[in-house]
């Protein structure tokens, strides 16, 4: 008598289950019951600037009439692993990616790009087989920063540069496009200034660059350093997005605020503010919005076999923006506006 | 057998729910990636659950994974070691927390909880500091050595489908550890010690020799599986490789019938909880419908709404027998 009722039980449970699963697959359809091309955006992690990003991704989806899903692993590099395969699994039509680690993920980005269509974004993974990369140019950003420079300093003068990193390609080509800009030197993404011994130029010195390996404390202890071993610097230039407020605090501490300028990259909070108080010249910003509205644009164009939106180089260039005291309050508000709820 | 009842259902109930809402669930290249993901946690859950029939706990798996996953390519790339002498270090490395973590708490009388959590700080730091948060990776190379974590071997009659290497190993691990729990005498004064210390060491067990022994096989077990998952992945950031693996290792040997108050658990029942985990996160990204961001909260739902089911079938079960067994 037992087992019958429990199994009833058990089987009405089962159909349950069954319907729900049924009624959430149907979901997978477009309205008119044709099927849409299904995209993936997938980030390197959680973080304010994807969430611009995803706007951008969701604001594209709409506008091509396409299903966009954005993914942030919030584990590193193995959840990145699963995404990606989990999504390959899914038959997905597109998926765009920063890759964590691109020098190492060269085997997972061939397997994922073997299977759907693959381009990346923000960081590229050239020895892959991704279709193109979309991002931006951080040489020619860093010669955005280095004109901010000039303008800040007119007749000339000493700068000094702090960076996270130069390991990764991204910060490397950064510092170099400053330091190309200042000394008037050929447009060579390839060049490379060890950052040990000081750069003189005709007008503009760069007295060194110093890293942090992303420990504030040691970013802020950087450019206390820094003054007190140059206190005839001009300009502090902060090239990871947290380096231009440890600048400032380092500064303030000093009372050197608003004497020596401070040129930053990226859109910190402290660094905005710095800018409308004119302790900071300006800064370079990326555009995350674009670099989802033009990842989901041209994977739904490929979707479609429309290969016309890829250029010959396998790169489009999403340049980088300066922002100065003119443009700072609006820009300021967009970016508000952006990253404000969802 | 009737203990795993409930975790096995939860594991059916999920896959056909999941199977029935996206038809990529039963392709053979998910059920390849499935398999090959809950056995590499499934390595870890075995540690966790011996430690935990031991009544023991050891919050220190993730950061161990993390410290053997960095060590073992910053051996092999940056200081151009052979692969024999850096796989032996790194194990020996992990094996010798083990026992560190064993000592402590037998012979010093330290708290489990306070030891593993230190070594849970200590080895990441460790890590970090080593590469100085640098990445770590294999950078395309050592690729028979990474066989054994992302390698399948072909299945004869089937061309789509491999058996993942990993599936190779963790079947060895659980048979090893299903032996060594319930056909030998260790086995036995485990569960012995994990039911009631005293008792044991009255009946003259060897009971720290016992529990410093279940912490090595603890960590020797996450020093592999983090050895397998690097392998896998092909590099590793020693900021977040590894994090909260600890929390997934005992949440799969708990599901899967180990009691946090030790002297119980099965190995089959462990290795269905570490598949339980990670069901969910491929059902969550394989269905449209369910944001990521809410990824952890539907796990948690779903395995609290699996338990509560399995807890209140269980006791009306009983109530029906009991009622049967006074009428009748």
């Amino acid at each position: 008598m037992r087992t019958t009722e429990s199994s009833r039980v058990r089987r009405f449970a089962i159909a349950a289950l069954l319907v729900l699963a049924w009624a959430c697959s149907a979901s997978e359809q477009g309205a008119d019951g044709k099927t849409v091309p299904r995209l993936a955006f997938v980030t390197n992690g959680v973080a304010s600037f994807w969430v611009i990003a995803e706007k951008g991704a969701r604001a594209a989806g709409k506008a091509t009439g396409t299903k966009v899903s954005v993914h942030m692993p919030a584990e590193g590099i193995a959840d990145q692993k699963r995404i990606l395969e989990d999504l390959v699994t899914r038959r997905i039509d597109g998926i765009a990616v920063s890759p964590i680690d691109p020098a190492n993920q060269t085997e997972l980005l061939n397997a994922t790009a073997a299977r759907t269509n693959l381009i990346t974004h923000d960081s590229d993974a050239p020895d892959s087989k991704r279709v193109c990369y979309i991002g931006m140019d951080n040489y020619a950003a860093g010669r955005s920063c280095g004109q901010l420079v000039k303008e800040a300093l007119p007749d000339g003068g000493q700068v000094f540069l702090f960076i996270g990193r130069l390991e990764q390609d991204n910060a490397r080509r950064r510092r170099q496009g400053v330091i190309d800009e200042l000394l008037a030197r050929s447009h060579d993404p390839a060049r490379y200034d060890p950052p040990g011994q000081p750069l003189v130029g005709e007008s503009y010195t760069i007295l060194g660059t110093l890293t942090d390996q992303f420990d504030r404390a040691v970013g802020k202890a950087n450019a206390e350093d820094a003054l007190s071993k140059h206190p005839e610097v001009d300009a502090l230039v902060g090239l990871f997005a947290y380096n231009p407020p440890l600048c400032l605090a380092a500064l303030e501490q000093a009372g050197k605020l608003g004497e020596i300028v401070v040129i930053g990259f990226d859109e910190a909070d402290e660094t905005l503010r710095g800018i409308q108080d004119g302790t900071v010249y300006g800064t370079v910003v990326q555009d995350p919005y674009q670099y989802g509205y033009r990842s989901i644009a041209v994977l739904a164009a490929l979707a479609r076999g429309d290969r016309t939106l890829l250029p010959a180089s396998g790169f489009i260039d999403i340049p980088a923006r300066q922002i100065r005291a003119a443009e700072v309050d609006a820009f300021w508000a967009d970016l508000r506006a952006k990253t404000d709820g969802r | 057998m009737k203990k795993i009842l409930g975790i096995l259902g939860l594991l059916i109930a999920i896959c056909v729910f999941t199977s029935v809402a996206s038809p990529y669930f039963l392709t053979a290249f998910n059920i390849e990636n499935l398999l090959r993901r809950s056995a590499l946690f499934g390595i870890l859950s075995i540690g966790a659950g011996i430690v935990i029939m031991g009544r023991g706990i050891d919050l220190s798996i993730g950061s161990v994974v993390c410290l053997t996953g960095i060590v073992t390519p910053w051996l092999l790339t940056e200081h151009g070691w052979s692969v024999g002498p850096a796989v032996v270090v790194v194990l020996g490395l992990a094996l010798t927390l083990g026992v560190a973590h064993g000592l402590l708490i037998t012979r010093l009388g330290l708290q489990p909880f306070l030891v593993t959590l230190c070594g849970l700080l200590l080895y990441r730091g460790i890590a970090r500091g080593l590469t100085a948060d640098q990445t770590q990776g294999f950078r395309g190379e050592f690729a028979a050595l990474r066989h054994l974590g992302n390698g399948r071997i072909p299945v004869p009659g089937s061309d789509s489908f491999a058996l993942p290497v990993p599936c190779l190993i963790v079947g060895i691990l659980a048979v090893g550890a299903a032996v060594l729990l319930h056909r030998t005498v260790y086995g036995r004064h485990l569960l012995a010690v994990g039911s009631n210390e005293e008792a044991a060491r009255y009946s003259g067990i060897d009971t720290r020799r016992v529990t410093t022994v279940s912490y090595a096989l603890c960590s020797l077990l996450a020093g592999l599986g983090g050895l397998l998952f690097v392998l896998d992945v092909g590099s590793a950031q020693p900021v977040d490789f590894g994090n909260f693996y600890e929390l997934y290792a005992i949440a799969a040997a708990v599901l899967g019938g180990c009691s946090l108050r030790g002297g119980v658990g099965t190995i089959t029942g462990i290795l269905i909880g570490a598949a339980v985990m990670q069901v969910l996160r491929n059902m969550i990204t394989l269905t449209d419908w369910i944001p990521d961001t809410v990824e952890y909260a539907v796990i948690g739902a779903v395995i609290l709404a699996g338990v509560v089911v399995d807890e209140l079938v269980k006791r009306w079960a009983a109530a029906r027998a009991r009622n049967l067994a006074d009428t009748g």
